[in-house]
C-alpha cells in the first residue's frame, strides 16, 4: 500500500498539496502568536511591559519572573502533589471510563440506553458548589488527597468519546471471542482495549491536563492544608496577590510590589505549559499514525 | 514492561501522597515547640508569606504565638464565605470582606465585648464612641476595624484618594497657575495640548478615564467633589440639614457631563477611554502621554510611578499631582479628609472554631504594641532601616528597593496586613509608624520636578496641594453601608439597577453628538431604577448613625 | 463514484433485546460492575442536586438547606420579570449557537486537513503548535486580542493601509463586533485542541477504505468526501449533540474581559447576570434558580437533538 501512494499527481492532487501547505503554516503563524508574544512578556520586565508594546521579542530582558514563579513557597509539595494526582486519576478515570464505555457499548446490554441516559444527564446537571462541599466533607474528602481523584474518575462526556470508538468497532470480535468461551473481563482487558489505543491516548490526554490544571477543588477543600496543595493552586495564588483585583488601598499595598501580573502570569504559563508539550509526543504517536484493524474490519 | 513501569510509577506517586496525608494532624492551636499556631483566612486577594518567613519567627519567639494567613482566590468573598459557613468548620482568625455580614448572621463569630477590657492595646484602639459604631444589631462587637487608626499627630503625605490629577510638566509649562474649577483645569489641557501635541514622538492624550467595572468611579461620582463634599461613595451628604443627596441627578452633575462631553467632541477626551481595560490604561499612564485623569492615587501610583521612573519619564514631568478642583470657584473642596474613615462593614474578628479566643485576643494585643508594630511595618533594625542617633528611623537606598521586591517581602518581611495597625506617630513621638509616612522617607522618595512643583504652590506633600478638612461627621463614610447591600432589599436592587444603567449610559452621554438628548435618555433609564428606594435606604441609614452619635453628645 | 458498500455510511441498527433472567444471567458481569458506577454517579452526581432545593427557598447559609425560608418559585418569578434576564439569554444563546458552529467546524476542517499533510514531521508539528493556545488562559488571549484590535493595533493598520476604512475602528464601542469577536477568540483558542478528538477517530479508519477509493480514481478531496467524512461522523454527531445540550454554557470569562459598558447590553452572559444579581451579593438561590433553567432548558435540546439523530439512524447519546 505504501508504495501504491505515489501512484499518480494529477493537478488537482498538486493543487491540493500546496493549498493545504499553505493554509498550514498560515494557520502555525496565527496560533504560534500567543504563544510567542507570551514567551515574549514572560521574559520581559515586568515595570518595562506595563507600558505595552511588546509583541515577539522582549524589550528589556529579564529572567526576574521565572525567578518570581519557581520561588514561591510550597511550590515542590504542590509539584509533588500535582504529578501524584495526574498519574493516579488518569490511570483511574481512563479504567473507569473505559469500563463504563464497555458496558454502555455492548450491543446486548439490556440497561444501555438508560444506563446512558443516566450519564449524559450528569453533563448538564449541577447541584452548585454549596451542597457539593456538603457532600464531600460529609463522605470525609476534605483535607484529603483523594477529593482530587474520586469525584472526577467517571465524566459522561470522555465516556462518550470512547463509547463512541467502541462502537465503531466490529461485532464480530465479540461474538468470535464469546465462542471461544471468553468472558466480559477478557473480552474488555484482551479484545476491545488493544484497540481503543488511539482514543484512550486522547482521553487519558484530556484527563491528565484536567487533573494538571486543577486547583480550585485544592482551593476549596484542602485550603488549609498546605501539605495537600498543588502547583496550579499555588500559582493562582501567587497571581491573586499580584494581579491588581484589589479594591482598595489596603489591598494594594498588600500586593507584592516590582513584580507586575502580567509577566508573572506569563512566565507561569509557560512553566505550566512545558509539561504537557514535553509528554504530548508520546501520546501522539497513537493518533497520527494510523491503526491497522487488519482483515476484520471487512 | 511498560505496565511495569507505569505500575512503579504509581505506586511511588501513592507513597508520596501518603506521606503528606500522615502529617495533616487534628486542629491544635499549640505545635511541638509550644508556640501556638493560629490559622486566619481573608476573603480579599493577598500575597501569601513563606512558612519560614524571618520576621513572623521574629514575632512568635516574641508572643509565642504565629498565624498561618490565606487569602481570597478564584472566588468572590460571599462564595468563600458561604461554602466556610456550609461546612460550619471556620479558621481561627477571619475578615469576610463584603460577606463579612452573613459570618455574623451565621453564628459563626465569637463577641469580642466581654473581653475588651483584658487586652488594652486593643480596648485603646477604638474610642467608645467608634466601638459602639462596630456594634451589631444584637448590640454585641464582633469585629475590628483594622484600617485608617492614626495614633498621635497625623502623617499623611500622600493624598491615597480620588482627584483630578495632572502632569507636573503642564503646570510648569504654564507657570505654576493656580487651577482651581473645572474649566480651568481643561483650559490648561487645551491650551497645552494645543501647543505640544507631540512629544518624542508620542501624541499626548490631554485626558482620559477608566471605565472598567467596579473602577467606573473614575468617570461617576466626581460631582459629589466638584460640589465641595467628602467621599461618601454613593451618595452626598448635606451637613446641615442631615439629607441625603443623589450626586447623579445635580445641576453639578449635568455641568460635568456636559464639559466631558464638549472636551470629547473637541477631540480632548482618549476616544478609548470607555473600551479600555484597567491594564491598558496603566499602559497609557506608564508611556507618559496622559496629561490628566480622575483617580484615587492607590489605583494607578504604585504601578505608574515605578515604570516613569525606570524610563527616565519621572525627570521630564510625566508625575501626577492632584488639583484642588471644584465646579465653581469660592467652594470649599474635599478631595481629602483628615481622620481616618471608619469603615465598619468589615474588620478583623475570632470564629467559634477558634479554641483558645483569650489566645488569639492576646496575640492582637501583643501586635499592636509598639514594638512589634515597628517590627510589622518598618521590619528588623540594623536590616530594613536604620536608626540615628536622635532615634530617628530611616531606610537606606537599598533598603527601600529591598522591602519593594516580592521574594524579599514573602520570605522576610511579615506586616499581618489584615491585623489591626496604626497610622500616624509612634510612641516614641518622633517616628511614623510606617516608613512611608516618615517625612525624610517621603520627600527622598520624590523626584525633582515633583519637588519643584509643590515648592512652586509651596507646599510639601500632595495633601498639602489639596489642602486638608476636618473629618466629616460621625455618619461618615456612607459608602460602609452601599457596599454591604444586597438584592433582598428593594433599594440594594435599585443601587444595582443604578450601577448597571450609569455603565451603559455615562459613556453614551460623553460620546454623543447631542448631549441634551443623550441626557434625557440617561435621566429616563436612570429614573426607571426606582433610585428614591435606594435613597430612602441610604436615609433610613444615616438617621441610624446620627441617632448613635448622638449619644455622645 | 462508487467505493463499493464499505465507504457508505452504515446506519445503526438496534438489536432489540428484552429483558430475561436467562439474559440476566449472561450479562452477570456487566450488570455488576455497572451497578457499581451507578452507585458512584448516584452520589456525586445525583445526590448534591438536593441543592436544588435552593432555588425555591431564600438560602442562608445558617439555616442550611433544610431551615431556610421557603419561598417557592419567587425567584424564577425575579429571574423572568427582569427584562435583563431576558435580554442575557438571547446573548447567551446567540453566542452559545454562534461559537458551537464555528468552533465545531474549524476544528473539523483543520483536522481534516491535517491528517492530509503527507510530512509526518510536519503533522506533527503542526498539530503540537495548534493545541498550546489551549493552555493560555482567557486573560492572556483577550489581552492578545484586545491589543489586535486597538486604534494602533495591527488590524486596523491593515485595514487603514488597505484602504478598506479610512479611519480605525473602535471595535469594542461597537454592539455588532462583539460577538463575531468572541467567536473568533474561541476559534483561535480552541481548534487544534478540539481537533485531537478528530484525529484520533481518523486514526480508526480502515486504510483498506482509502486504497479502494484509490483504485477506483479518486482523488484527495474524493477520499476526504467519501472515507474520512463517512468514517468519523460517529464522532462528529456525538460531540455535536453533546454541544447542543451546551449552548447556554456560552461562557462568562471571556465575555466578561472583554466587554464594557457600551456592549454590555449584547456581551453580558447568564453567568454574568447571576455573578451580579445572586453571588457577589450572597444570594445563592438566584444562582441555583438560573442554573436549574439552563439544566432545564439543556436536557430539553439534547432530548430533541437525540429524537432527531434516532431519526436519522445516527450515532446517539442515550
Amino acid at each position: 500500500m505504501r508504495t501504491k501512494k505515489k501512484m499518480k499527481t494529477s493537478p488537482a492532487n498538486k493543487a491540493f498539496t500546496v493549498c493545504n501547505t499553505i493554509f498550514m503554516i498560515l494557520f502555525i503563524l496565527i496560533t504560534l502568536y500567543p504563544i510567542i508574544n507570551t514567551l515574549a512578556i514572560a521574559f520581559n520586565d515586568g515595570t518595562d511591559a506595563l507600558r505595552g508594546g511588546i509583541y515577539l521579542w522582549p524589550r528589556k530582558w529579564t529572567l526576574k519572573n521565572f525567578i518570581t514563579v519557581l520561588q514561591k513557597d510550597n511550590l515542590i509539595t504542590g509539584a509533588y502533589i500535582t504529578v501524584a494526582r495526574t498519574l493516579i486519576g488518569t490511570v483511574t478515570a481512563l479504567l473507569s471510563n473505559a469500563i463504563l464505555a464497555f458496558i454502555v457499548s455492548r450491543k446486548r446490554f439490556l440497561f444501555k440506553k438508560q444506563l446512558s441516559l443516566f450519564w449524559v444527564i450528569t453533563m448538564y446537571v449541577n447541584g452548585g458548589m454549596i451542597p457539593t462541599f456538603v457532600l464531600y466533607k460529609g463522605l470525609g474528602l476534605t483535607n484529603s488527597f483523594w477529593v482530587y481523584v474520586i469525584p472526577g474518575m467517571i465524566s459522561a462526556f470522555n465516556m462518550l468519546v470512547i463509547r463512541t470508538y467502541m462502537n465503531g468497532l466490529p461485532d464480530s470480535l465479540e461474538e468470535s471471542a464469546q465462542l471461544d468461551g471468553a468472558g466480559y473481563f477478557t473480552i474488555f482487558t484482551k479484545i476491545i482495549s488493544p484497540l481503543c489505543k488511539p482514543v484512550y491516548a486522547t482521553v487519558a490526554l484530556f484527563v491528565a491536563v484536567g487533573q494538571w490544571n486543577s486547583w480550585f477543588d485544592a482551593m476549596l477543600y484542602n485550603r488549609m492544608n498546605s501539605n495537600l496543595t498543588t502547583l496550579q493552586y499555588e500559582l493562582m495564588k501567587l497571581l491573586s496577590s499580584v494581579t491588581n483585583q484589589g479594591s482598595s488601598a489596603e489591598s494594594m499595598k498588600n500586593a507584592a510590589g516590582s513584580v507586575t501580573p502580567e509577566t508573572v502570569r506569563a512566565a507561569a504559563s509557560i512553566l505550566t505549559m512545558l509539561p504537557i508539550i514535553c509528554i504530548y509526543p508520546f501520546l501522539q504517536r497513537y493518533f497520527v499514525t494510523g491503526l491497522t484493524l487488519g482483515g476484520v474490519k471487512g | 514492561m511498560k505496565a511495569k513501569r507505569v505500575t512503579g510509577m504509581l505506586l511511588t506517586s501513592v507513597l508520596a501522597v501518603s506521606l503528606f496525608t500522615g502529617c495533616g494532624g487534628g486542629k491544635n492551636n499549640v505545635n511541638e515547640d509550644g508556640m501556638k499556631e493560629f490559622t486566619a483566612f481573608f476573603a480579599v486577594p493577598g500575597a501569601e508569606i513563606n512558612d519560614d518567613n524571618d520576621i513572623q519567627q521574629i514575632i512568635a519567639e516574641k508572643t509565642g504565638a504565629k498565624v498561618k494567613e490565606t487569602w481570597l482566590t478564584g472566588q468572590t468573598a460571599s462564595e468563600a464565605v458561604g461554602t466556610l459557613i456550609a461546612g460550619g468548620e471556620y479558621p481561627d482568625f477571619i475578615d469576610g470582606g463584603d460577606a463579612m455580614g452573613q459570618l455574623y448572621e451565621a453564628g459563626a463569630l465569637v463577641p469580642l465585648d466581654d473581653y475588651l477590657d483584658n487586652y488594652p492595646n486593643i480596648k485603646e484602639y477604638y474610642s467608645d464612641e467608634e466601638w459602639d459604631k462596630l456594634r451589631q444589631d444584637d448590640g454585641h462587637i464582633y469585629w475590628i476595624q483594622q484600617f485608617q487608626n492614626i495614633k498621635g499627630e497625623e502623617k499623611a503625605t500622600t493624598h491615597n484618594d480620588e482627584a483630578f490629577w495632572i502632569q507636573t510638566r503642564v503646570l510648569e509649562w504654564a507657570g505654576y497657575p493656580e487651577v482651581n474649577t473645572m474649566d480651568e483645569y481643561f483650559d490648561l489641557l487645551e491650551s497645552y495640548v494645543e501647543a505640544n501635541p507631540m512629544e518624542d514622538g508620542t501624541e499626548n492624550i490631554a485626558y482620559t478615564i477608566l471605565c472598567e467595572d467596579w473602577r467606573y468611579y473614575c468617570l461617576e461620582n466626581a460631582p459629589q467633589f466638584l460640589d465641595g463634599y467628602p467621599n461618601d461613595g454613593s451618595v452626598i451628604v448635606d451637613p446641615d440639614e442631615l439629607k441625603i443627596i443623589d450626586y447623579n441627578t445635580t445641576d453639578t452633575a449635568k455641568r460635568y457631563f456636559k464639559k466631558l462631553n464638549e472636551e470629547y467632541q473637541k477631540g480632548y477626551v482618549d476616544p478609548e477611554s470607555f473600551t479600555q481595560t484597567y491594564d491598558e490604561y496603566i499602559a497609557k499612564l506608564s508611556t507618559g502621554r496622559v496629561l490628566g485623569m480622575i483617580d484615587q492615587w492607590w489605583n494607578f501610583a504604585y504601578n505608574v510611578n515605578d515604570s516613569l521612573k525606570q524610563q527616565g519619564l519621572d525627570e521630564k514631568g510625566c508625575n501626577y499631582v492632584p488639583l484642588p478642583i471644584t465646579i465653581d470657584k469660592g467652594i470649599k473642596n474635599q478631595w481629602h479628609n483628615s481622620g481616618g474613615a471608619l469603615n465598619v462593614g468589615f474588620g478583623l474578628a475570632i470564629t467559634t472554631s477558634c479554641e483558645d479566643v483569650e489566645g488569639a485576643l492576646q496575640f492582637i494585643d501583643n501586635l499592636l504594641g509598639q514594638e512589634i508594630h515597628n517590627l510589622r511595618f518598618w521590619g528588623e533594625e540594623g536590616v530594613d532601616y536604620e536608626v540615628d542617633d536622635e532615634g530617628y528611623f530611616y531606610r537606606t537606598e537599598e533598603q527601600r528597593t529591598q522591602a519593594a521586591d516580592a521574594a524579599y517581602k514573602a520570605s522576610h518581611l511579615c506586616t499581618y496586613s489584615y491585623f489591626p495597625q496604626y497610622k500616624g506617630t509612634s510612641d516614641d513621638g518622633i517616628n511614623a509608624n510606617r516608613p512611608d509616612e516618615q517625612p525624610e522617607e517621603f520627600y527622598d522618595s520624590l523626584n525633582s520636578t515633583v519637588q519643584k512643583c509643590f515648592k512652586a504652590y509651596g507646599c510639601e506633600t500632595y495633601v498639602d496641594m489639596l489642602g486638608t478638612n476636618e473629618a466629616p461627621g460621625s455618619w461618615y463614610p456612607m459608602y460602609s453601608f452601599s457596599n454591604a447591600m444586597t438584592t433582598s432589599t428593594p433599594g440594594g436592587v435599585a443601587w444595582t439597577k443604578m450601577g448597571e444603567i450609569k455603565h451603559e449610559y455615562l459613556p453614551r452621554v460623553v460620546m454623543s453628538k447631542n448631549f441634551d438628548s443623550a441626557w434625557d435618555e440617561y435621566m429616563t433609564a436612570y429614573d426607571g431604577c426606582d433610585p428614591q428606594a435606594f435613597l430612602n435606604e441610604m436615609q433610613a441609614e444615616l438617621d441610624r448613625r446620627m441617632e448613635e452619635a448622638a449619644k455622645y453628645q | 463514484m462508487s467505493f463499493g458498500t464499505k465507504s457508505k455510511r452504515v446506519k445503526v441498527v438496534e438489536p432489540k433485546i428484552q429483558f430475561s433472567w436467562k439474559e440476566a444471567k449472561r450479562q452477570k458481569t456487566l450488570l455488576i460492575w455497572s451497578g457499581v458506577i451507578l452507585i458512584y454517579g448516584v452520589i456525586f452526581y445525583y445526590l448534591p442536586l438536593g441543592g436544588w432545593l435552593m432555588a425555591f427557598q431564600n438560602y442562608r447559609p445558617i439555616d442550611g438547606l433544610f431551615h431556610s425560608e421557603f419561598v417557592g418559585l419567587q425567584k424564577f418569578q425575579q429571574l423572568f420579570s427582569d427584562a435583563t434576564f431576558l435580554r442575557v439569554i438571547r446573548n447567551t444563546l446567540a453566542m452559545g449557537v454562534i461559537n458551537l458552529v464555528v468552533t465545531f467546524i474549524a476544528a473539523i476542517v483543520f483536522a481534516i486537513l491535517l491528517n492530509e499533510v503527507r510530512n509526518a514531521f510536519g503533522k506533527k508539528t503542526v498539530q503540537t503548535i495548534s493545541y498550546l493556545p489551549h493552555f493560555l488562559s482567557w486573560i492572556i488571549v483577550t489581552g492578545i486580542i484586545h491589543d489586535a484590535l486597538s486604534g494602533t493595533g495591527i488590524i486596523n493598520d491593515l485595514l487603514v493601509n488597505l484602504n478598506i476604512i479610512d479611519q480605525p475602528i473602535n471595535f469594542f464601542a461597537h454592539k455588532q463586533y462583539f460577538w463575531p469577536i468572541v467567536a473568533f477568540a474561541n476559534v483561535w483558542k480552541e481548534t487544534g485542541w478540539n481537533a485531537i478528538i478528530y484525529l484520533a477517530a481518523i486514526t480508526s479508519i480502515d486504510p483498506s477504505l482509502y486504497e479502494a477509493a484509490a483504485i477506483d480514481g479518486a482523488g484527495r478531496w474524493a477520499k476526504i468526501k467519501h472515507v474520512t467524512i463517512p468514517g468519523i461522523r460517529p464522532t462528529i454527531m456525538i460531540l455535536l449533540l453533546m454541544n447542543v445540550g451546551n449552548v447556554l454554557n456560552a461562557g462568562f470569562e471571556i465575555q466578561y474581559l472583554l466587554g464594557n459598558g457600551l456592549v454590555q447590553s449584547v456581551s453580558q452572559t447568564i453567568d454574568i447576570y447571576v455573578l451580579n444579581w445572586g453571588i457577589s451579593q450572597g444570594d445563592f438561590s438566584l444562582g441555583t434558580a438560573a442554573g436549574i433553567f439552563k439544566s432545564v432548558v439543556s436536557i430539553v435540546l439534547i432530548v430533541i437533538a437525540n429524537q432527531i439523530a434516532k431519526r436519522n439512524g445516527d450515532e446517539r447519546l442515550f
